[in-house]
Protein backbone atom coordinates (compact mmCIF):
# COMPACT_ATOMS: atom_id res chain seq x y z
CA UNK A 1 0.00 0.00 0.00
CA UNK A 2 2.96 2.07 -0.28
CA UNK A 3 2.64 3.37 -3.63
CA UNK A 4 -1.07 4.09 -2.74
CA UNK A 5 -0.61 7.42 -2.06
CA UNK A 6 1.70 8.34 -4.93
CA UNK A 7 -1.40 6.65 -7.30
CA UNK A 8 -3.24 8.85 -5.56
CA UNK A 9 -1.46 12.13 -6.46
CA UNK A 10 -1.40 11.05 -9.92
CA UNK A 11 -5.08 9.92 -10.47
CA UNK A 12 -5.92 13.44 -8.69
CA UNK A 13 -3.81 15.81 -10.79
CA UNK A 14 -5.68 13.96 -13.98
CA UNK A 15 -8.74 15.18 -12.45
CA UNK A 16 -8.24 18.48 -11.53
CA UNK A 17 -6.41 18.82 -15.37
CA UNK A 18 -9.52 17.20 -16.85
CA UNK A 19 -12.38 19.27 -15.34
CA UNK A 20 -10.04 22.52 -15.67
CA UNK A 21 -11.58 25.51 -17.04
CA UNK A 22 -11.88 29.05 -18.45
CA UNK A 23 -10.36 31.05 -15.66
CA UNK A 24 -12.20 34.12 -16.18
CA UNK A 25 -15.90 34.33 -16.84
CA UNK A 26 -18.63 37.52 -16.77
CA UNK A 27 -22.46 37.22 -16.40
CA UNK A 28 -25.37 38.92 -17.50
CA UNK A 29 -28.44 38.33 -15.67
CA UNK A 30 -31.78 40.43 -14.27
CA UNK A 31 -35.30 40.44 -12.52
CA UNK A 32 -37.74 42.52 -12.66
CA UNK A 33 -41.33 43.43 -12.03
CA UNK A 34 -44.03 44.86 -12.62
CA UNK A 35 -47.36 45.84 -10.76
CA UNK A 36 -51.02 46.91 -11.16
CA UNK A 37 -52.86 47.96 -7.67
CA UNK A 38 -56.35 49.19 -7.58
CA UNK A 39 -57.15 50.46 -3.81
CA UNK A 40 -60.70 50.60 -2.77
CA UNK A 41 -62.53 54.63 -2.15
CA UNK A 42 -64.35 57.11 -4.61
CA UNK A 43 -61.26 58.43 -6.13
CA UNK A 44 -58.91 55.96 -6.72
CA UNK A 45 -58.22 54.80 -10.01
CA UNK A 46 -56.23 51.55 -10.78
CA UNK A 47 -52.39 52.43 -11.24
CA UNK A 48 -49.94 50.29 -13.24
CA UNK A 49 -46.25 49.96 -12.31
CA UNK A 50 -42.94 48.60 -14.18
CA UNK A 51 -41.53 48.57 -10.35
CA UNK A 52 -38.02 47.40 -11.04
CA UNK A 53 -36.20 46.68 -13.64
CA UNK A 54 -32.89 45.14 -12.95
CA UNK A 55 -29.45 44.29 -14.50
CA UNK A 56 -27.26 41.84 -12.86
CA UNK A 57 -23.43 41.93 -13.92
CA UNK A 58 -20.97 39.85 -12.50
CA UNK A 59 -17.44 39.06 -13.17
CA UNK A 60 -15.26 36.13 -11.86
CA UNK A 61 -11.32 37.18 -12.10
CA UNK A 62 -10.45 33.82 -10.50
CA UNK A 63 -12.00 31.31 -7.88
CA UNK A 64 -10.84 33.84 -5.60
CA UNK A 65 -11.91 37.20 -6.51
CA UNK A 66 -15.23 37.96 -7.83
CA UNK A 67 -17.35 41.00 -8.88
CA UNK A 68 -21.00 41.29 -8.45
CA UNK A 69 -23.60 44.08 -9.44
CA UNK A 70 -26.94 45.05 -10.18
CA UNK A 71 -28.29 48.29 -11.39
CA UNK A 72 -31.63 49.19 -11.22
CA UNK A 73 -34.63 51.31 -13.01
CA UNK A 74 -37.68 52.01 -10.87
CA UNK A 75 -40.78 52.96 -12.26
CA UNK A 76 -39.21 52.66 -15.58
CA UNK A 77 -37.98 56.42 -16.33
CA UNK A 78 -36.35 59.09 -14.71
CA UNK A 79 -37.30 62.58 -15.12
CA UNK A 80 -36.20 66.14 -14.14
CA UNK A 81 -39.10 67.37 -12.12
CA UNK A 82 -40.87 64.26 -11.33
CA UNK A 83 -40.44 62.01 -7.75
CA UNK A 84 -41.03 58.94 -9.14
CA UNK A 85 -38.18 56.99 -11.37
CA UNK A 86 -34.90 56.50 -9.98
CA UNK A 87 -31.69 54.73 -11.66
CA UNK A 88 -29.58 53.33 -8.89
CA UNK A 89 -26.55 50.63 -8.45
CA UNK A 90 -28.28 48.56 -5.91
CA UNK A 91 -25.34 46.33 -5.21
CA UNK A 92 -21.41 46.67 -6.57
CA UNK A 93 -18.90 44.82 -4.36
CA UNK A 94 -16.10 42.68 -4.47
CA UNK A 95 -15.58 39.35 -2.70
CA UNK A 96 -11.93 37.80 -1.72
CA UNK A 97 -12.71 34.23 -1.03
CA UNK A 98 -10.05 33.23 1.38
CA UNK A 99 -11.27 30.11 2.75
CA UNK A 100 -14.95 29.05 3.05
CA UNK A 101 -14.97 30.43 6.40
CA UNK A 102 -13.38 33.50 5.61
CA UNK A 103 -14.60 36.04 2.35
CA UNK A 104 -13.56 39.74 2.53
CA UNK A 105 -16.65 41.74 0.88
CA UNK A 106 -15.95 45.54 0.03
CA UNK A 107 -18.33 48.03 -1.65
CA UNK A 108 -21.87 48.66 -2.13
CA UNK A 109 -23.86 46.10 0.22
CA UNK A 110 -27.00 44.77 1.34
CA UNK A 111 -27.29 45.23 4.74
CA UNK A 112 -27.92 41.57 5.76
CA UNK A 113 -30.87 42.45 8.63
CA UNK A 114 -33.65 40.11 8.01
CA UNK A 115 -34.02 37.57 5.00
CA UNK A 116 -35.70 39.66 2.24
CA UNK A 117 -33.08 42.61 2.13
CA UNK A 118 -30.58 40.30 0.69
CA UNK A 119 -32.73 38.08 -1.26
CA UNK A 120 -35.51 40.21 -2.80
CA UNK A 121 -35.87 39.08 -6.29
CA UNK A 122 -39.79 38.53 -7.04
CA UNK A 123 -39.41 34.85 -7.58
CA UNK A 124 -38.71 34.68 -3.81
CA UNK A 125 -41.88 35.85 -2.03
CA UNK A 126 -45.72 36.15 -2.25
CA UNK A 127 -47.75 38.58 -2.62
CA UNK A 128 -47.20 41.22 -5.54
CA UNK A 129 -45.67 43.77 -3.04
CA UNK A 130 -42.66 43.34 -0.82
CA UNK A 131 -44.27 42.58 3.00
CA UNK A 132 -44.83 46.82 3.86
CA UNK A 133 -42.95 45.86 6.84
CA UNK A 134 -39.90 45.44 4.52
CA UNK A 135 -40.26 49.35 3.62
CA UNK A 136 -41.50 50.39 6.93
CA UNK A 137 -39.38 48.72 9.80
CA UNK A 138 -36.57 47.22 7.70
CA UNK A 139 -36.30 49.93 4.85
CA UNK A 140 -35.89 47.16 1.76
CA UNK A 141 -33.34 47.55 -0.46
CA UNK A 142 -31.17 48.71 2.24
CA UNK A 143 -26.95 48.66 0.75
CA UNK A 144 -24.26 51.10 2.46
CA UNK A 145 -20.67 51.68 1.42
CA UNK A 146 -18.27 49.64 3.78
CA UNK A 147 -16.27 46.32 3.60
CA UNK A 148 -16.73 43.16 5.90
CA UNK A 149 -16.41 39.41 6.56
CA UNK A 150 -18.31 36.20 5.96
CA UNK A 151 -18.26 32.69 5.77
CA UNK A 152 -19.59 29.19 6.70
CA UNK A 153 -18.51 28.55 10.47
CA UNK A 154 -15.88 25.82 10.21
CA UNK A 155 -17.37 22.55 11.80
CA UNK A 156 -20.02 21.64 9.81
CA UNK A 157 -23.37 23.04 12.30
CA UNK A 158 -24.36 24.64 9.74
CA UNK A 159 -24.10 27.68 10.80
CA UNK A 160 -22.95 30.94 8.50
CA UNK A 161 -22.38 34.76 9.80
CA UNK A 162 -21.65 37.73 7.67
CA UNK A 163 -20.23 41.15 9.84
CA UNK A 164 -19.92 44.73 8.14
CA UNK A 165 -18.92 47.45 8.96
CA UNK A 166 -20.50 50.06 6.90
CA UNK A 167 -21.26 54.19 6.56
CA UNK A 168 -23.75 55.10 9.80
CA UNK A 169 -27.75 56.55 8.64
CA UNK A 170 -28.87 60.13 8.89
CA UNK A 171 -31.23 60.88 11.94
CA UNK A 172 -32.30 64.01 8.96
CA UNK A 173 -34.17 61.71 6.99
CA UNK A 174 -35.93 59.71 9.66
CA UNK A 175 -40.32 59.98 9.72
CA UNK A 176 -42.85 58.85 11.93
CA UNK A 177 -44.24 57.29 8.98
CA UNK A 178 -41.28 54.92 7.64
CA UNK A 179 -38.88 54.87 10.82
CA UNK A 180 -35.23 55.12 9.58
CA UNK A 181 -35.78 54.71 6.01
CA UNK A 182 -35.52 57.61 4.38
CA UNK A 183 -32.06 58.62 6.75
CA UNK A 184 -30.12 55.63 4.33
CA UNK A 185 -27.37 56.52 2.41
CA UNK A 186 -27.29 54.19 -0.80
CA UNK A 187 -23.97 54.89 -1.68
CA UNK A 188 -24.28 58.09 -2.85
CA UNK A 189 -21.40 60.63 -1.01
CA UNK A 190 -21.84 58.32 2.10
CA UNK A 191 -20.91 60.64 5.23
CA UNK A 192 -18.91 58.11 7.63
CA UNK A 193 -19.42 61.21 10.34
CA UNK A 194 -21.55 57.58 12.17
CA UNK A 195 -20.35 54.53 10.77
CA UNK A 196 -21.89 51.19 11.52
CA UNK A 197 -21.52 47.79 12.36
CA UNK A 198 -23.87 45.22 10.83
CA UNK A 199 -24.11 41.20 11.33
CA UNK A 200 -26.53 38.58 10.59
CA UNK A 201 -26.13 34.51 11.89
CA UNK A 202 -27.80 32.18 9.84
CA UNK A 203 -28.60 28.40 10.43
CA UNK A 204 -29.56 25.80 8.19
CA UNK A 205 -31.07 22.28 7.43
CA UNK A 206 -32.77 21.27 5.03
CA UNK A 207 -36.56 22.58 4.72
CA UNK A 208 -35.48 25.34 7.16
CA UNK A 209 -33.20 28.54 8.06
CA UNK A 210 -33.24 30.39 11.02
CA UNK A 211 -31.47 34.38 10.90
CA UNK A 212 -30.73 36.92 13.76
CA UNK A 213 -29.50 40.02 12.78
CA UNK A 214 -28.57 42.88 14.35
CA UNK A 215 -27.57 46.64 12.89
CA UNK A 216 -25.73 49.20 15.01
CA UNK A 217 -24.97 53.09 14.06
CA UNK A 218 -25.13 56.31 14.94
CA UNK A 219 -27.09 58.73 12.99
CA UNK A 220 -26.22 62.38 14.33
CA UNK A 221 -24.12 63.41 11.19
CA UNK A 222 -23.21 66.35 12.54
CA UNK A 223 -26.22 67.94 13.81
CA UNK A 224 -25.74 70.47 16.13
CA UNK A 225 -27.57 69.07 19.13
CA UNK A 226 -27.58 65.52 18.25
CA UNK A 227 -23.85 65.22 19.29
CA UNK A 228 -20.61 64.90 17.67
CA UNK A 229 -19.59 61.38 18.64
CA UNK A 230 -19.14 58.39 16.39
CA UNK A 231 -22.33 56.96 17.60
CA UNK A 232 -24.34 59.67 18.29
CA UNK A 233 -27.91 59.62 18.19
CA UNK A 234 -27.21 56.01 18.13
CA UNK A 235 -29.83 53.52 16.43
CA UNK A 236 -29.78 49.80 17.36
CA UNK A 237 -31.77 47.06 15.25
CA UNK A 238 -32.27 43.49 16.29
CA UNK A 239 -34.34 41.41 14.11
CA UNK A 240 -35.15 37.65 13.88
CA UNK A 241 -36.65 35.49 10.68
CA UNK A 242 -37.52 32.15 9.82
CA UNK A 243 -38.36 29.75 6.85
CA UNK A 244 -39.45 26.75 6.72
CA UNK A 245 -40.82 24.07 3.90
CA UNK A 246 -42.26 20.86 3.84
CA UNK A 247 -44.12 19.47 0.74
CA UNK A 248 -46.34 21.60 -0.59
CA UNK A 249 -46.48 24.07 2.74
CA UNK A 250 -44.14 26.71 4.21
CA UNK A 251 -43.61 28.71 6.69
CA UNK A 252 -41.50 32.22 6.88
CA UNK A 253 -41.74 34.94 9.48
CA UNK A 254 -39.71 38.59 10.21
CA UNK A 255 -39.25 40.28 13.33
CA UNK A 256 -37.59 43.28 13.82
CA UNK A 257 -37.26 46.33 16.91
CA UNK A 258 -35.14 49.74 16.58
CA UNK A 259 -34.46 51.43 19.38
CA UNK A 260 -33.95 55.61 18.91
CA UNK A 261 -32.76 56.27 21.68
CA UNK A 262 -32.36 60.62 20.73
CA UNK A 263 -35.76 60.37 19.16
CA UNK A 264 -36.46 63.83 21.48
CA UNK A 265 -33.55 65.23 20.58
CA UNK A 266 -34.06 64.30 16.54
CA UNK A 267 -37.89 65.34 16.41
CA UNK A 268 -36.40 68.67 17.69
CA UNK A 269 -33.57 69.37 15.84
CA UNK A 270 -35.85 68.29 12.53
CA UNK A 271 -39.68 68.85 13.69
CA UNK A 272 -40.88 65.28 12.99
CA UNK A 273 -42.43 62.66 15.05
CA UNK A 274 -39.90 59.64 15.29
CA UNK A 275 -40.75 56.44 17.57
CA UNK A 276 -38.09 56.34 20.19
CA UNK A 277 -39.35 52.48 19.43
CA UNK A 278 -40.10 50.84 16.02
CA UNK A 279 -41.37 47.16 16.47
CA UNK A 280 -43.39 44.65 14.55
CA UNK A 281 -43.25 41.70 12.58
CA UNK A 282 -45.62 39.51 9.96
CA UNK A 283 -45.99 35.89 9.57
CA UNK A 284 -47.13 34.19 6.33
CA UNK A 285 -48.56 30.28 5.60
CA UNK A 286 -48.67 29.35 2.16
CA UNK A 287 -49.44 25.82 0.32
CA UNK A 288 -48.99 24.92 -3.10
CA UNK A 289 -51.95 23.68 -4.00
CA UNK A 290 -50.60 21.28 -6.85
CA UNK A 291 -48.79 19.49 -4.66
CA UNK A 292 -52.42 18.23 -3.85
CA UNK A 293 -53.82 18.45 -7.32
CA UNK A 294 -51.28 17.52 -9.51
CA UNK A 295 -48.39 16.16 -7.20
CA UNK A 296 -45.93 15.15 -10.56
CA UNK A 297 -46.07 18.30 -12.03
CA UNK A 298 -42.90 20.95 -11.33
CA UNK A 299 -45.15 23.98 -11.75
CA UNK A 300 -46.34 25.51 -8.89
CA UNK A 301 -49.51 27.47 -7.66
CA UNK A 302 -49.59 28.31 -4.23
CA UNK A 303 -52.25 29.99 -2.10
CA UNK A 304 -51.05 31.78 0.66
CA UNK A 305 -52.02 34.29 4.23
CA UNK A 306 -49.80 37.27 5.57
CA UNK A 307 -50.73 38.58 8.63
CA UNK A 308 -48.21 41.84 9.18
CA UNK A 309 -48.32 44.18 12.85
CA UNK A 310 -45.83 46.85 13.41
CA UNK A 311 -45.57 50.24 14.86
CA UNK A 312 -43.19 53.11 13.59
CA UNK A 313 -44.08 54.66 16.62
CA UNK A 314 -44.53 51.62 18.88
CA UNK A 315 -43.21 54.34 21.44
CA UNK A 316 -42.77 57.81 21.25
CA UNK A 317 -40.46 60.04 23.19
CA UNK A 318 -42.06 62.94 25.31
CA UNK A 319 -43.06 65.78 23.66
CA UNK A 320 -44.46 63.65 21.02
CA UNK A 321 -47.56 62.89 20.06
CA UNK A 322 -48.39 58.88 19.16
CA UNK A 323 -50.50 58.44 15.40
CA UNK A 324 -52.50 55.64 15.98
CA UNK A 325 -52.71 55.16 12.14
CA UNK A 326 -49.31 54.22 12.45
CA UNK A 327 -49.81 50.54 14.54
CA UNK A 328 -50.46 48.85 11.03
CA UNK A 329 -52.00 45.92 10.97
CA UNK A 330 -52.08 44.49 7.07
CA UNK A 331 -53.54 41.00 5.92
CA UNK A 332 -52.37 40.07 2.69
CA UNK A 333 -54.15 36.59 1.28
CA UNK A 334 -53.36 36.04 -2.78
CA UNK A 335 -52.34 33.34 -5.28
CA UNK A 336 -48.84 32.79 -6.64
CA UNK A 337 -48.48 30.66 -9.63
CA UNK A 338 -44.73 29.61 -11.29
CA UNK A 339 -45.18 27.85 -14.67
CA UNK A 340 -41.20 27.56 -13.87
CA UNK A 341 -39.55 28.47 -10.99
CA UNK A 342 -37.99 31.84 -12.71
CA UNK A 343 -40.88 33.02 -13.89
CA UNK A 344 -44.39 34.30 -11.70
CA UNK A 345 -47.69 35.52 -12.20
CA UNK A 346 -49.21 36.83 -9.03
CA UNK A 347 -52.55 38.56 -7.40
CA UNK A 348 -53.33 39.42 -3.96
CA UNK A 349 -55.81 41.20 -1.80
CA UNK A 350 -54.80 43.61 1.29
CA UNK A 351 -56.64 44.46 4.12
CA UNK A 352 -55.44 47.88 5.81
CA UNK A 353 -56.00 48.42 9.47
CA UNK A 354 -54.80 50.63 12.02
CA UNK A 355 -55.52 51.21 15.63
CA UNK A 356 -57.12 54.44 15.31
CA UNK A 357 -59.28 53.16 12.24
CA UNK A 358 -59.43 56.01 10.40
CA UNK A 359 -57.68 55.90 6.90
CA UNK A 360 -58.27 52.33 6.69
CA UNK A 361 -58.97 50.35 3.20
CA UNK A 362 -58.41 47.09 0.71
CA UNK A 363 -55.66 46.99 -2.27
CA UNK A 364 -56.01 44.75 -5.37
CA UNK A 365 -52.59 43.89 -6.29
CA UNK A 366 -51.63 42.28 -9.87
CA UNK A 367 -47.82 41.20 -11.01
CA UNK A 368 -46.12 39.26 -12.58
CA UNK A 369 -41.79 38.95 -11.76
CA UNK A 370 -39.09 37.19 -13.52
CA UNK A 371 -35.38 36.49 -12.67
CA UNK A 372 -33.03 34.80 -14.45
CA UNK B 1 5.20 7.47 8.75
CA UNK B 2 6.92 6.96 5.33
CA UNK B 3 3.73 6.85 3.85
CA UNK B 4 2.38 9.82 5.21
CA UNK B 5 5.50 11.71 4.68
CA UNK B 6 5.14 10.55 1.03
CA UNK B 7 1.38 10.86 0.75
CA UNK B 8 2.56 15.10 1.63
CA UNK B 9 4.83 15.52 -0.45
CA UNK B 10 3.02 13.89 -3.72
CA UNK B 11 0.23 16.16 -2.76
CA UNK B 12 2.48 19.17 -2.86
CA UNK B 13 3.92 18.66 -6.13
CA UNK B 14 0.35 18.12 -7.31
CA UNK B 15 -0.73 21.46 -5.80
CA UNK B 16 2.47 23.51 -7.43
CA UNK B 17 1.82 21.84 -10.73
CA UNK B 18 -1.84 22.62 -10.67
CA UNK B 19 -0.99 25.94 -9.56
CA UNK B 20 1.39 26.98 -11.77
CA UNK B 21 -0.58 25.50 -14.92
CA UNK B 22 -3.29 27.68 -13.71
CA UNK B 23 -6.36 25.74 -13.14
CA UNK B 24 -8.02 27.65 -11.43
CA UNK B 25 -10.94 26.31 -11.79
CA UNK B 26 -10.24 22.52 -11.11
CA UNK B 27 -10.79 21.06 -7.84
CA UNK B 28 -7.91 21.90 -5.78
CA UNK B 29 -6.42 18.56 -5.24
CA UNK B 30 -5.92 19.19 -1.61
CA UNK B 31 -9.90 19.04 -1.27
CA UNK B 32 -10.70 16.04 -3.90
CA UNK B 33 -8.38 14.03 -1.74
CA UNK B 34 -9.55 14.87 1.80
CA UNK B 35 -12.95 14.54 -0.09
CA UNK B 36 -11.59 10.86 -1.07
CA UNK B 37 -10.41 9.91 1.95
CA UNK B 38 -13.71 11.37 3.89
CA UNK B 39 -15.84 9.05 1.83
CA UNK B 40 -13.86 5.65 1.34
CA UNK B 41 -11.25 6.40 4.21
CA UNK B 42 -7.54 6.24 4.44
CA UNK B 43 -5.62 3.64 2.57
CA UNK B 44 -7.23 3.64 -0.18
CA UNK B 45 -5.83 3.05 -3.78
CA UNK B 46 -6.91 5.70 -6.44
CA UNK B 47 -6.67 4.69 -10.29
CA UNK B 48 -8.12 7.29 -12.59
CA UNK B 49 -9.82 5.82 -15.59
CA UNK B 50 -10.41 7.45 -18.77
CA UNK B 51 -14.34 7.37 -20.22
CA UNK B 52 -15.33 9.17 -23.56
CA UNK B 53 -13.85 12.84 -22.15
CA UNK B 54 -14.64 12.19 -18.23
CA UNK B 55 -12.23 10.92 -15.34
CA UNK B 56 -13.41 8.65 -13.08
CA UNK B 57 -11.53 7.46 -10.54
CA UNK B 58 -11.74 4.15 -9.60
CA UNK B 59 -11.18 3.17 -5.33
CA UNK B 60 -10.08 -0.36 -4.03
CA UNK B 61 -8.72 -1.61 -0.83
CA UNK B 62 -6.55 -4.72 -0.96
CA UNK B 63 -7.66 -5.31 -4.63
CA UNK B 64 -11.26 -5.06 -3.77
CA UNK B 65 -13.41 -2.57 -5.33
CA UNK B 66 -15.02 0.42 -3.67
CA UNK B 67 -16.66 2.23 -5.64
CA UNK B 68 -16.14 5.19 -8.32
CA UNK B 69 -16.09 8.44 -8.29
CA UNK B 70 -16.37 11.46 -10.55
CA UNK B 71 -16.53 15.88 -10.48
CA UNK B 72 -18.70 17.59 -12.10
CA UNK B 73 -19.72 21.08 -12.19
CA UNK B 74 -22.70 22.90 -12.88
CA UNK B 75 -23.79 26.56 -13.25
CA UNK B 76 -25.34 28.24 -9.75
CA UNK B 77 -26.60 31.43 -9.91
CA UNK B 78 -23.52 32.53 -12.75
CA UNK B 79 -20.87 30.76 -11.00
CA UNK B 80 -19.69 26.98 -11.56
CA UNK B 81 -20.39 24.39 -8.56
CA UNK B 82 -17.82 22.03 -8.30
CA UNK B 83 -18.63 18.82 -7.05
CA UNK B 84 -18.01 15.35 -6.33
CA UNK B 85 -20.27 12.08 -6.59
CA UNK B 86 -19.18 8.66 -5.28
CA UNK B 87 -20.83 5.60 -5.77
CA UNK B 88 -20.42 2.06 -3.77
CA UNK B 89 -19.75 -0.84 -6.05
CA UNK B 90 -23.41 -1.49 -5.83
CA UNK B 91 -24.10 2.13 -7.57
CA UNK B 92 -25.79 3.44 -5.13
CA UNK B 93 -24.44 6.57 -4.02
CA UNK B 94 -22.34 6.83 -1.31
CA UNK B 95 -22.05 11.01 -1.12
CA UNK B 96 -22.28 14.10 -2.57
CA UNK B 97 -19.38 16.90 -1.99
CA UNK B 98 -19.11 20.06 -2.48
CA UNK B 99 -15.54 20.70 -3.87
CA UNK B 100 -15.55 24.67 -5.06
CA UNK B 101 -18.64 26.93 -4.48
CA UNK B 102 -17.62 30.72 -5.98
CA UNK B 103 -21.53 32.10 -5.45
CA UNK B 104 -21.75 34.86 -2.69
CA UNK B 105 -24.99 33.39 -1.46
CA UNK B 106 -26.42 30.10 -1.54
CA UNK B 107 -23.14 27.79 0.00
CA UNK B 108 -25.61 25.92 2.43
CA UNK B 109 -25.49 23.14 -0.17
CA UNK B 110 -21.83 22.17 1.23
CA UNK B 111 -23.57 21.17 4.20
CA UNK B 112 -23.93 17.57 5.64
CA UNK B 113 -27.32 17.77 6.65
CA UNK B 114 -28.22 18.50 3.22
CA UNK B 115 -25.76 16.43 1.32
CA UNK B 116 -27.07 13.39 3.15
CA UNK B 117 -30.25 13.37 1.38
CA UNK B 118 -28.67 12.02 -1.41
CA UNK B 119 -26.82 8.84 0.33
CA UNK B 120 -28.52 5.42 -0.79
CA UNK B 121 -30.22 6.78 -3.85
CA UNK B 122 -29.56 5.37 -7.24
CA UNK B 123 -29.88 6.24 -10.95
CA UNK B 124 -32.85 4.49 -10.75
CA UNK B 125 -34.76 6.74 -7.79
CA UNK B 126 -36.45 9.69 -8.39
CA UNK B 127 -34.43 12.75 -6.77
CA UNK B 128 -36.73 16.22 -7.61
CA UNK B 129 -36.02 19.16 -5.40
CA UNK B 130 -39.26 20.28 -2.91
CA UNK B 131 -39.50 16.15 -2.83
CA UNK B 132 -37.18 13.76 -2.26
CA UNK B 133 -34.62 16.52 -1.73
CA UNK B 134 -35.65 19.19 0.78
CA UNK B 135 -34.72 22.82 -0.19
CA UNK B 136 -32.64 25.59 1.68
CA UNK B 137 -34.59 29.25 1.25
CA UNK B 138 -31.44 31.40 0.21
CA UNK B 139 -30.13 28.83 -1.35
CA UNK B 140 -32.85 27.11 -3.59
CA UNK B 141 -30.93 28.10 -7.01
CA UNK B 142 -27.82 26.27 -6.07
CA UNK B 143 -29.88 23.01 -4.61
CA UNK B 144 -31.61 23.12 -7.82
CA UNK B 145 -28.34 23.06 -10.00
CA UNK B 146 -26.61 20.61 -7.66
CA UNK B 147 -29.38 18.34 -7.82
CA UNK B 148 -29.75 18.04 -11.23
CA UNK B 149 -25.87 17.66 -11.52
CA UNK B 150 -25.58 15.17 -9.00
CA UNK B 151 -28.88 12.79 -11.26
CA UNK B 152 -26.92 13.42 -14.12
CA UNK B 153 -23.16 11.80 -12.54
CA UNK B 154 -25.16 8.90 -10.84
CA UNK B 155 -26.67 7.86 -14.39
CA UNK B 156 -23.27 8.27 -16.25
CA UNK B 157 -21.21 6.63 -13.57
CA UNK B 158 -24.20 3.35 -13.16
CA UNK B 159 -24.10 3.35 -16.95
CA UNK B 160 -20.81 2.82 -17.59
CA UNK B 161 -20.17 0.54 -14.59
CA UNK B 162 -22.98 -1.59 -15.98
CA UNK B 163 -21.78 -1.36 -19.42
CA UNK B 164 -18.27 -2.52 -18.45
CA UNK B 165 -16.73 0.72 -19.49
CA UNK B 166 -15.44 1.38 -15.61
CA UNK B 167 -14.72 -1.82 -13.83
Amino acid sequence: MRWAPTVLAVALLAVATSFAHAQERTTVGGYGEAQYTNATGPNTPGQADLRRFVIYLAHSFNDQLAFRSELEVEDAKVEPDSKAGEVEVEQAFLDYRLRDWLTIRTGLILVPVGFLNETHEPTTFNGVQRPAFDSDVIPTTWRELGAGLLGQIPGGAGLSYRIYLLNGIKAEGFSAEQGIREGRQEGQNASFANPSITGRLEWARPGLKVGGSFWYGGSANGEPGLGTGAFSAPVALLSADARYDRGGASLRAEFANISITDAAAINTAFGTGVGSRIAGGYAEAAYNLLALLAPSSSQKLTTFVRYEQYDTQASVPSGTVQDGTLARRITTIGLTYKPIDNAVFKGDYQFLRNRSGTGEGEILSLGIGYEF
Amino acid sequence: MPGALRRSISLAVVLALSHRAGFSQAPPPAKLAASITRIFGAAVRVDSLRVDTSTVLRMSRADSLLGFASVGNVIGKDQPITFLVAIDRDDRLKDVDILVYREPYGGEVAYEPWRKQFRGKTAADSLRVGKEIRTISGATISVRSVTLGVKALVADLTRWHQSGAIK
